[in-house]
């Protein structure tokens, strides 16, 4: 975890009480941000509803198997893409992958797990509405959480 | 049966979380019954094996927030009672009236509790007695937060193996590291309602317990403990400037984990030779 992470009092608040962790009974989509260095992973799920013809996540929940900057990130994420169509979701994640050189290698790392999560997770809903048996896909990050040298597997 | 168990997890989880907020002799009163809960999670956790049914460590996201203990006590004497009424339907009679006369006890003695005032919420980030520098409070946090959750997970993952083998070799392994991982949660959840972080740990992933090659398990959690060590040793250099006593502390704890590696290296080596045998 960052320096300025753990001192701000909004991110304390996150990881006192994640929002939106656990899973989705009958969620429409699921899709996995994957670490391949170190095995840690974001799995994201989703409700969704049509509404105007565009898909709006009605509901979202994740899961990490991550240090505490995941579930940080997982919880600031999926509060900000909640009630969003996937139009704004997708700035969402534009947002959050752009920043991520101007953080430090762990939380850039986390960050990214969980939006590529968030990514995989629709664009499994996407497919689902053309193949309803299609499957979770996982997402492998860029970045690597411990030695900022190394870079992990393309996605 | 399921739900039962499910509830009793968090029923569990509650009564370590007053034993975190509160003071006096009631603190381990509240501790020694969060102790018998767990316990009886270990039985009805049998009881679903026994009957073949599948079950999982799933459990709601929970909120202990509290400004007094009797909030929370009373949360948790309304849970027991319910639960209490579930047990009518049981079909393990002697199960059941086992866990209902535990639940009448206890649940007679919280109500009996002298309430306080909670400040394990209060976000205080100070330790009392010691005047940790800003870097110092960051790594404290930082460990109390990540290693509160990896206890608890711990006991998760060593209780469902023990659940699911028969080896007595192994099960006294998997019981001791159980206990080991009691303490430690236990030690650090009186830290971070101290520092008015309190917080309950996020709910474990099946993947996680539901541990498919075992020998990879053992392999891929010495290399944790050993990494666990290193964050023992880097927290005790980083507090040991304000508080001697917080630096000693965390070096015992850095020992243990030799303790812990030598058990799972045993665990490792039993587990190998096992299969190698058959």
């Amino acid at each position: 975890m960052g320096e300025h992470m753990d001192a701000n009092a909004q991110l304390i608040e996150h990881m006192m009480n994640p929002q939106n962790y656990g899973s989705i009974e009958n969620a429409d989509a699921q899709g996995i941000g994957k670490n391949p260095e170190n095995g840690e992973k974001v799995l994201v799920h989703l409700k969704v509803k049509e509404e105007a013809g565009r898909p709006v996540i009605e509901d979202i929940k994740f899961q990490a198997i991550g240090c505490s900057t995941t579930v940080v990130a997982g919880s600031i994420i999926t509060t900000e893409a909640k009630g969003t169509d996937f139009d704004r979701a997708e700035d969402i994640i534009a947002f959050t992958l752009g920043m991520l050189d101007r953080v430090p290698p762990e939380e850039a790392a986390c960050s990214e797990m969980v939006a590529v999560a968030l990514k995989a997770a629709m664009d499994v809903y996407t497919q689902r509405q053309i193949d309803p048996e299609y499957p979770v896909i996982s997402y492998k990050i860029k970045n690597s959480c411990e030695i900022p040298e190394e870079k992990g597997e393309k996605q | 049966m399921k739900s039962v168990m499910i509830e009793m997890h968090e029923i569990w989880l509650e009564t370590m979380m007053a034993g975190f907020m509160s003071s006096g002799e009631k603190k381990e009163q509240l501790f020694d019954f969060a102790a018998i809960f767990f316990r009886h999670f270990t039985w009805l956790e049998n009881e679903l094996i026994e009957i073949g049914e599948a079950y999982n460590y799933d459990r709601n996201m929970m909120s202990v927030q509290a400004e007094r203990l009797s909030d929370l006590l009373h949360r948790i004497i309304k849970k027991l009672g319910a639960l209490d009424l579930q047990l009518e339907s049981s079909p393990d009679r002697e199960l059941a009236h086992r866990i209902s006369s535990d639940i009448r006890y206890i649940t007679g003695v919280m109500m009996k509790m002298k309430d306080e005032r909670v400040e394990a919420f209060n976000r205080a980030l100070k330790y009392p007695g010691v005047a940790l520098s800003e870097e110092a409070t960051k790594a404290f946090t930082r460990f109390l937060f990540e290693e509160s959750y990896k206890e608890y997970e711990l006991i998760l993952i060593y209780n469902y193996l023990k659940a699911h083998s028969d080896d007595a070799y192994l099960n006294r392994i998997f019981q001791i590291l159980i206990d080991e991982s009691h303490f430690h949660f236990k030690s650090f959840g009186n830290m971070m309602a101290k520092m008015g972080i309190l917080s309950v740990p996020r709910i474990v992933m099946k993947e996680l317990y539901q541990v498919e090659d075992v020998v990879q398990f053992l392999k891929d959690g010495i290399e944790e403990e050993l990494a666990a060590k290193e964050e023992c040793r880097a927290l005790s250099e980083a507090v040991g400037k304000d508080s001697a006593e917080l630096a000693a502390f965390f070096d015992f704890i850095n020992m243990q984990e030799d303790y812990h590696i030598t058990l799972m290296k045993d665990a490792l080596q039993h587990y190998t030779k096992k299969e190698t045998d058959v």
